[in-house]
């Protein structure tokens, strides 16, 4: 167990329910209009939204090691992303073609080499297998906040601490820009700032978390996808579709790191036979891609899930289900049902943009 | 909860000031009602406001409504891609090369062009392009403008093609979408042709949660689309082949007997009745003397005789109307009449869509399709469509198609079943603007009495026409004083299609004459007579822009409109927030501000129910400007220059008298609409005074709580054509009027009409819905592109968005499936040269195995600046106009403003690709 900084009271979690994410990056743009529009923040996408299989954001994250040795309580080796795994952050050639007298020649891309270049979700909506039985779905990534946080063993200037909440945050001030956290990171979820030279993550929206609103991934979502709330609070959605209905799992639980964001796997059409009958046997997405992703209860997860169905379309009822449907937004929000509109913040602008 | 400390970075950048209500008014018409936070007159962030109720207990509310592009907004304001000064061009046109001048300059230059256009050419030769983007403020000022001085506003729907033909062809209109949240109640959900988890974002988790209550999910595509991922069931259907797909599901059902016989007879024309020989309807003099034309008839078995077949209710009542069989009746000219009903010949055309023969055409197994029927017989249905299918040359075959499968399985009118496109709700406030001399309620009474007046004249002559189909009578009166003008008229006689459209075998083999000969034919019997502006005599002269991007999507190539359209023009004149394509290629540019930097309604559509509600959170960039303030200023400048040009008052295109010297003052009604908050506040006032909103609709009620849903669907025939009760705690579904309360569809047969026997149709082969195949668009070649709308823009809007761009690769792409690029040797990532007769275009590809084998996915939206020498995916597409889309005057086909009209497809493309 990794040293905390503070006895830890709550631990806050997320269930992310990807047979209702649809994909459409709200979460990630409206985490990174919030947080991340300042200079070195180009490429952090704290929160991100892929295609799997895919090979994600940082290119190929899944192969780049990190993770808590449980037997060691030490992190595991892992590779240091580089900006460019991460990529994106385009810039467009406006000024020539708009203004530059060069109609029809110049024309508008990002101003970067071509060879290599890699974005966010670069590899959206591609897929694998084969039409008509191609599969591919969407996960939504963000810092797990895990009970064994490895960035915070990983790290040498105790720069993260595990809050109260259970969110693992990283004071700027204290952080080196040592960079052994994205080692560590078995998420690779730690971005490095090339001008402020310190390590960000997802603050877990901590200033909203305080003020009693849901983070901006959660309260944005239009799928209404996504679920917060305390998982030790037993009347909370988190913690019956993770604890009691065991139907929201973990990702790549084999890091060892205890992450805090769990997912309700994907159902999938069924698959088509060679004259485009309908198999009803053979899952269109390999359990096997499933189990190296959520462990081997997702076979469990989803036979739940799919009997639950069942019994609601043969007219019987299902809590699960009504939980999922989330009949009332604010279900979604846990405790954290504050409108911000409602509230004052503006003691928290800083003087000196005061005109 | 531990915070680092309370003056931390993180802390201070969640702080403002102000928070406003903002939405983006863009033509996704989801109208997401956002919170806009600001301090010291910037902003900072948005965040959807969340203000639904839950309207139904028992379905989830519709919170929080929002998509990455809305939540990315406050980016895009300041994106290196915003006009923020007027300018005009500076050499040739489209050079790139700008100055940038004063507004009074600007206005000068615009003003006296238009003064020129009127006097050289008529008013009819100054042409705006009709937009639905920029909300209703912006369309309201240049629509103010247009109809002041007697201008040609190009119908939206006849350049954008949102219009299922096939809807209208069916029920008299194209309104037929329920709100949103009704999908919750489906037992069966067919995502077909469309692709919502790309197109509705906002509330695509209708359907999941539809889902979970225990709907049945099937989508139906080319591709393993996004939307599969929603599904139980993915079909993979051969594009362009649904219409044999539906038909087939069709022949199932009346096959095996499944379908609720009494919906079939009440609600559709399938009962009426027909001559053997000649497939047309018993007319009503056929069989009584002195009978209206529009009058037909049924085989009543209750009284075993030929009866008349209700105009005035569908409610079946004591009749017990014959769907089979064959019978005869004595004319009144003594002939006797073998007759048979519309029901026969239909299980005659479905004889050739059994399963068996349909599942080779769509590529699906005959036994999924013997299922699919099944279930959809016996379940509430709802098909969730879009737009795609208006985009294809027989899109109104695919479309009558599906409608005949609601039919046939009872699935219209009530909870959970239906069509899912497009609705308009009333904001009645907007439609009345127009007619009103002046503010104030006692106008507005005045107005609706007016309307009254004229509704109660139409009815003397027709008792048994309702509401609706009396709204639409009284709007093509309107039509015929106003500016509208079908687009697919100035695109033959003006920009140079007809060798296009003539190409015949690009089109429908059944046509026996050239395109050209049907376009003469249609306009020597006057079918559009009066609505072909400017005519083929006289030049457009000055080309309005507002909001719109025709450079961009107009079908056959930018190129087509540069150089056939443009060297017409004496004057270019742009009104835009971005340099889009259009903007390129203009000769004078003026800046618009932005949503958050002006008040502003949006559309009222039926998606949501409620009004979409705008503020202003910061003053405009630059020198920005609303539409408002900008038609106001050219008015005024126009009024002020006319008499210097000698024009102070001539005749427009219908010879009535227009003024110029007062321009300013009409378009203020003497100062009363001085700004935007006055106009949106005698809307919002008028549409309660109406009945489509209530108290809580007001400007004050607004700016408390942004948004307020409907109350009603008010006085006009677009609001009224949805026929639902509008109730506090439901859900709002369509034709709930036609089926519980037997009012009629506004169609000839003043029911869900399958059979049309326009002798065009007939010709065509095209009376009853059919499937045909997509004409070889393009030429013969071996993958047809599909198209569809990306993920990450609203058309091309948002695509300067620096932060959505992050989300993708930032560039165009072409999607080709595995097997195709493999036997191309084509790479993901490689720069590809797409062709075909059209024209040809280099894009990058995406290579995905969820590609059908002989299909290409482009989606659109792109500039063609964002391409190779600015030759976007248009150059390919040739805008093929479907020939009997000219047929006019037989019953509800004829114009109606977003209507029916001839509209371009742009899908359903034949293309080859190899490595560039």
């Amino acid at each position: 167990m990794a040293a905390t900084t503070e006895t830890k009271t709550h631990q806050l979690a997320w269930v992310y329910d990807l047979n209702k994410c649809i994909g459409c990056q709200t979460c990630s743009v409206a985490c990174k209009v919030l947080w991340t529009r300042d200079e070195g923040e180009k490429h952090q996408w704290w929160m991100s939204v892929n295609t799997m299989p895919g090979l994600g954001t940082p290119k190929d994250w899944e192969n780049m090691g990190g993770g808590m040795d449980l037997s060691t309580g030490k992190a595991r080796p892992g590779h240091q992303p580089t900006r460019e795994e991460f990529g994106g952050g385009f810039d467009y050639n406006y000024q020539e073609v708009f203004y530059g007298g060069t109609a029809g020649k110049a024309h508008l891309e990002p101003q970067a080499p071509r060879e290599n270049r890699w974005a966010m979700n670069w590899d959206e909506d591609q897929g694998a297998g084969e039409w008509p039985n191609s599969y591919y779905f969407y996960l939504p990534r963000q810092c797990n906040h895990c009970s064994n946080p490895v960035c915070l063993t990983a790290c040498p200037t105790g720069a993260l601490h595990k809050t109260s909440e259970g969110l693992v945050l990283r004071d700027e001030e204290t952080c080196m820009g040592d960079r052994f956290c994205m080692e560590a990171c078995p998420y690779k979820k730690v971005y490095f700032n090339y001008e402020r030279h310190v390590a960000q993550q997802c603050i877990g929206c901590y200033p909203r978390i305080e003020a009693g609103v849901a983070p901006a991934c959660v309260r944005q979502c239009p799928g209404r996808a996504v679920f917060i709330g305390y998982l030790d609070d037993e009347d909370s959605p988190v913690h019956k579709l993770v604890k009691e209905w065991k139907i929201a799992l973990p990702l790549h639980a084999e890091a060892g790191t205890g992450p805090n964001v769990f997912y309700v796997p994907p159902l999938s059409p069924y698959r088509l036979n060679d004259d485009m009958s309908i198999d009803h046997e053979t899952p269109r997405i390999p359990p096997e891609y499933l189990e190296s992703l959520f462990g081997p209860t997702v076979h469990d997860a989803l036979a739940t899930l799919k009997s639950e169905m069942q019994t609601v379309r043969d007219g019987g009822s299902s809590e699960m289900l009504k939980t999922l449907i989330a009949y009332k937004w604010q279900e979604l929000l846990g405790p954290f049902t504050v409108d911000p509109a409602t509230l004052d913040r503006s003691n928290f602008i800083p003087v000196e943009t005061i005109a | 909860m531990n915070p680092i400390s309370a003056s931390d970075r993180y802390s201070q950048r969640w702080s403002w000031e102000r928070a406003t209500f903002g939405t983006h008014c863009l033509n996704c018409l989801a109208t997401c009602p956002y919170r806009v936070y600001s301090r010291g007159g910037e902003i900072m962030f948005e965040e959807p406001a969340a203000v639904f109720d839950q309207i139904q207990e028992g379905v989830p509310d519709m919170n929080p409504m929002a998509c990455q592009k809305g939540s990315a907004w406050s980016a895009q304001l300041d994106s290196p891609d915003r006009l923020l000064y007027p300018m005009r061009r500076k050499g040739e046109r489209g050079a790139g090369e700008w100055e940038r001048i004063s507004w009074d300059e600007a206005l000068e230059e615009v003003a006296d062009a238009v003064i020129e256009a009127i006097d050289y050419e008529g008013p009819e030769s100054v042409v705006f392009e009709e937009t639905v983007e920029g909300g209703l403020l912006a369309q309201a000022a240049y629509l103010r403008f247009a109809g002041l001085i007697g201008a040609t506003t190009l119908d939206a729907n006849g350049l954008i093609n949102d219009f299922p033909a096939g809807h209208h062809i069916t029920f008299g209109k194209f309104s037929c979408a329920s709100s949103v949240d009704d999908t919750f109640h489906s037992e069966l959900i067919l995502i077909w042709h469309s692709n919502p988890s790309y197109t509705s974002i906002p509330y695509a988790h209708f359907i999941t949660e539809a889902r979970y209550h225990g709907s049945r999910v099937v989508c139906i595509a080319p591709d393993y689309s996004p939307s599969a991922l929603m599904a139980d069931t993915f079909v993979p259907i051969r594009p362009a082949t649904d219409a044999a797909l539906a038909l087939s599901m069709c022949q199932v059902i009346v096959e095996e007997n499944l379908f609720p016989r009494d919906f079939v007879r009440s609600q559709t024309d399938l009962p009426l009745l027909v001559h053997k020989g000649t497939r047309r309807f018993v007319r009503g003099p056929e069989l009584m003397t002195g009978e209206r034309e529009d009058q037909f008839y049924w085989w009543d078995q209750a009284t075993g005789a030929v009866e008349l077949a209700p105009r005035g209710s569908l409610l079946l009542d004591e009749a017990d109307p014959a769907l089979e069989g064959a019978f005869t009746a004595t004319g009144t000219d003594g002939a006797q009449l073998e007759l048979t009903t519309v029901f026969e010949l239909l299980k005659e055309r479905l004889a050739d869509y059994t399963p068996e023969k349909a599942g080779p055409i769509c590529g699906i197994n005959p036994g999924v399709i013997r299922e699919l029927a099944r279930e959809a017989a016996r379940k509430r249905t709802k098909i969730i469509e879009g737009f795609n299918t208006p985009k294809y040359y027989h899109g109104d075959l695919m479309e009558r198609a599906m409608c005949l499968l609601l039919a046939l399985t009872g699935n219209w009118g009530g909870p959970g079943r239906g069509i899912q496109g497009l609705a308009l709700a009333g904001l009645d406030g907007y439609m009345l603007f127009g007619m009103k001399q002046k503010r104030g309620v006692a106008e507005t009474i005045r107005v609706m009495d007016g309307l009254d007046g004229a509704i109660e004249a139409l009815r003397a002559q027709d008792e048994e026409a309702s509401d609706e189909i009396l709204g639409y009578e009284l709007l093509l009166r309107g039509v015929a004083a106003g500016t509208a003008s079908p687009a697919a008229f100035f695109h033959f006689y003006h920009c140079g299609y007809e060798d296009t459209w003539n190409t015949n075998q690009w089109s429908d083999p059944a046509m026996t004459r050239p395109f050209s000969e049907y376009v003469s034919d249609a306009s020597r019997r006057g079918w559009w007579g009066g609505l072909v502006k400017p005519g083929p005599s006289s030049d457009p002269q000055v080309l309005f822009i507002v909001a719109t991007n025709p450079v961009r999507r107009q079908r056959g190539g930018s190129d087509t409109l540069l150089r056939n359209l443009w060297p017409k023009l004496e004057k270019v004149v742009v009104v835009e927030n971005r340099m889009s394509a259009t903007a390129l290629q203009a000769d004078i540019l003026l800046p618009a501000a932005m949503q958050y930097e002006r008040p502003n309604l949006q559309y009222a559509i039926t998606h949501s129910f409620h009004v979409g509600f705008s503020e202003q959170a910061r003053p405009p960039r630059g020198e920005a400007r609303t539409e408002w303030q900008i038609f106001r200023a050219l008015s005024e400048k126009v009024q002020e220059r006319c008499s210097e040009h000698g024009v102070t008052e001539y005749l427009d295109g219908r010879r009535q008298p227009r003024r110029l010297d007062n321009l300013g003052s009409a378009f203020t009604a003497n100062g009363a609409y001085e700004n935007e908050e006055s106009v949106m506040d005698e809307w919002l006032r008028d549409s309660i005074e109406a009945g489509t909103l209530s108290e809580n609709g007001s400007l004050g009620s607004l700016k408390e709580h942004g948004t307020a849903r409907f109350s009603g669907l008010g006085i006009f025939a677009p609001g009224l054509s949805l026929a639902a009760n509008v109730q506090p705690d439901k859900t709002v579904t369509a034709f709930e009027w036609h089926v519980e309360d037997g009012v009629p569809f506004p169609t000839l047969t003043r029911r869900a009409q399958f059979l049309i026997d326009h002798p065009w149709f007939v010709e065509a082969g095209e009376d009853l819905p059919c499937h045909k195949e997509n004409p070889a668009i393009g030429g013969d070649y071996p993958l047809l592109v599909t198209s569809g709308h990306s993920r990450w823009t609203i058309h091309a809007v948002s695509m300067g968005n620096s932060i959505l761009s992050g989300t993708h690769r930032g560039e165009p792409l072409a999607i080709l499936g595995t097997t195709e690029a493999c036997a191309r040797g084509i790479e993901d990532g490689d720069r590809i040269r797409v062709s075909n007769d059209r024209g040809s275009y280099t894009v990058r590809t995406r290579v995905s195995p969820r590609v059908r084998p002989g299909q290409l996915i482009v989606y659109n939206g792109w500039e063609p600046h964002m391409f190779e020498d600015w030759k976007g995916s248009n150059e390919v597409e040739p805008g093929m106009v479907k020939w009997l889309h000219l047929v006019s005057r037989y019953g509800h086909l004829r114009y109606l403003p977003f209507g029916w009209q001839p509209v371009p497809a742009d899908r359903g493309v034949f293309v080859e690709v190899s490595r560039a």
